[in-house]
């Protein structure tokens, strides 16, 4: 579903990623920890061209991303993806935020992207909150109308970029719960999180990085109860710690 | 002090400041519109990305800031029909308010669509909405909303700015001064008259401006 093949990227000197090799397959739930400035939120950003990446290839779907003549509209279109700030659309009410894409890239007819927005309210649990703006909304509240925004776009691929992390203790565990229960539906999920909680419960697979490079990935089980370097060790024990 | 005024010697020249002012509210809403136009032209160059189309907004917009009007104005009245280019006065006004407003107008345009976050075009991005779709939906209406009043500052400046063409013969609101002061020497009253019927557009402007703020402008609701 995603592979990564020999990629490198360069922010100026700063090697950012440094020759990732990677395959996740349909349905897993991959989440990728490590210190910040390591390259996870990097990582996940190329997967839709957020980011250009200088060289390898990552391949989508069978699309390059990176290559100009894909399509990268119906790449997009095919992979949901949430910030750790939500940027929803601040003018919009919850609804316009999550009709806008359906409407204007699948060209979905308004009252049918209406119907599908509320269910994916409902499917978050904000299904009341159709007409508020964002404003209006605490963040736990906005993240998951950012995760219904990626939903109705029917994507095969949801990544997420640390969307717990500028959130209130009392508010994580909403949208966990949220993605918790989309992990169990089979979507293909690439999270970058350092809630262990999560990673135990729903992944597949954990990826550590660190400067650039993929450092160990494995078992949630197996790698949080017993990391096979010490680089892992010593960052499981300081994200324990507190 | 202002019993040494003759205030009757307005009324007599009434009819003429009142032309007068006709003549200024036309140049500037005339202005308005071109300026605006040449404005949305410059900035649309200017973020445009495209180095061919971006330089010469670059140097359109930094050279009208960087020079005082009332050079422009004599530039274009005394250099255009050098080059063989007769233009009437009040044209010449209107092309010179018009490219300096308008350079004003781009900057505060390009301000204004700067304040969107990033993150939000990253989101659109995302969703794969594309390059014209992320503008009307996403960048406009916000940037909409923080332009209108600069504009609207840019709109009172510029009204004031059109006194400047009086150097040039266009008959407006302070020619009307200059010449009821040269008729009857009575400067103080004839300037202070003009000075009333800026204040009056002056208001009207911001009358506009503060119900545009209350009206038009998205805000966020708490």
């Amino acid at each position: 579903m995603i592979e990564f093949k020999g990629v490198n990227k360069w922010f100026g000197k700063l090697h950012v990623l440094n020759h990732i090799d990677l395959k996740v397959q349909k349905g897993e739930v991959l989440v990728v920890c490590g210190p910040s400035g390591s390259g996870k939120s990097t990582l996940i950003r190329c997967i839709n061209k957020l980011e250009p990446i200088q060289k390898g290839e990552i391949i989508v779907n069978g699309m390059s991303v990176h290559d100009s003549a894909t399509n990268l509209t119906k790449l997009r279109t095919e992979i949901g993806f949430v910030f750790q700030q939500f940027y929803l659309y601040p003018h919009m009410t919850a609804l316009q935020n999550i009709t806008l894409a359906p409407v204007n890239v699948k060209k979905i007819a308004k009252a049918e992207a209406e119907k599908i927005g509320r269910e994916k309210l409902d499917r978050v649990g904000l299904a009341e909150k159709a007409d508020a703006y964002p404003a209006q909304l605490s963040g736990g509240q906005q993240q998951r109308v950012a995760i219904a925004r990626g939903l109705a776009m029917s994507p095969e691929i949801m990544l997420f970029d640390e969307p717990t992390s500028a959130l209130d203790p009392e508010m994580i565990g909403e949208v966990l719960d949220v993605m918790v229960s989309l992990a169990s539906e089979g979507i293909t999920m690439c999270v970058v999180t350092h809630e262990m909680g999560f990673a135990k419960k729903v992944a597949d697979r954990v990826l550590f990085m660190d400067e650039g490079k993929i450092i160990e990935t494995g078992k949630p089980a197996d790698f949080f109860d017993h990391p096979q370097t010490e680089r892992a060790a010593d960052f499981i024990s300081k994200i324990l710690s507190h | 002090m202002l019993a040494n005024f003759n205030f009757m010697v307005i009324f007599e020249y009434l009819p003429l400041f009142l032309s007068g002012l006709k003549s200024t509210f036309l140049i500037s809403l005339v202005t308005l519109v071109l300026a605006l136009i040449t404005g949305i032209i410059a900035c649309s160059m200017r973020i445009s990305g495209i180095k061919t189309l971006q330089y010469p907004a670059i140097a359109y917009i930094e050279i009208m800031r960087s020079t005082p009007l009332l050079i422009q104005i004599y530039f274009l009245y005394f250099g255009l029909p050098s080059l063989g280019i007769v233009v009437p006065e009040i044209q010449t006004g209107i092309i010179a308010l018009m490219l300096n407003s308008g350079a004003y107008i781009a900057e505060i345009l390009r301000a204004g669509i700067k304040s969107v976050d990033q993150g939000q075009i990253e989101a659109g991005l995302s969703s794969g909405l594309n390059y014209v779709q992320r503008m009307r939906f996403i960048i406009l209406p916000q940037a909409l909303g923080v332009t209108v009043p600069p504009l609207l500052g840019q709109a009172i400046v510029m009204v004031k700015d059109t006194a400047l063409l009086s150097l040039i013969s266009v008959a407006e609101l302070t020619r009307s001064g200059q010449t009821m002061t040269s008729e009857r020497f009575m400067p103080a009253e004839a300037f202070l008259t003009v000075a009333f019927f800026y204040m009056c557009i002056y208001f009207c402007l911001k009358y506009l401006a503060d119900w545009s703020q209350r009206k038009l402008i998205f805000r966020e609701v708490y």
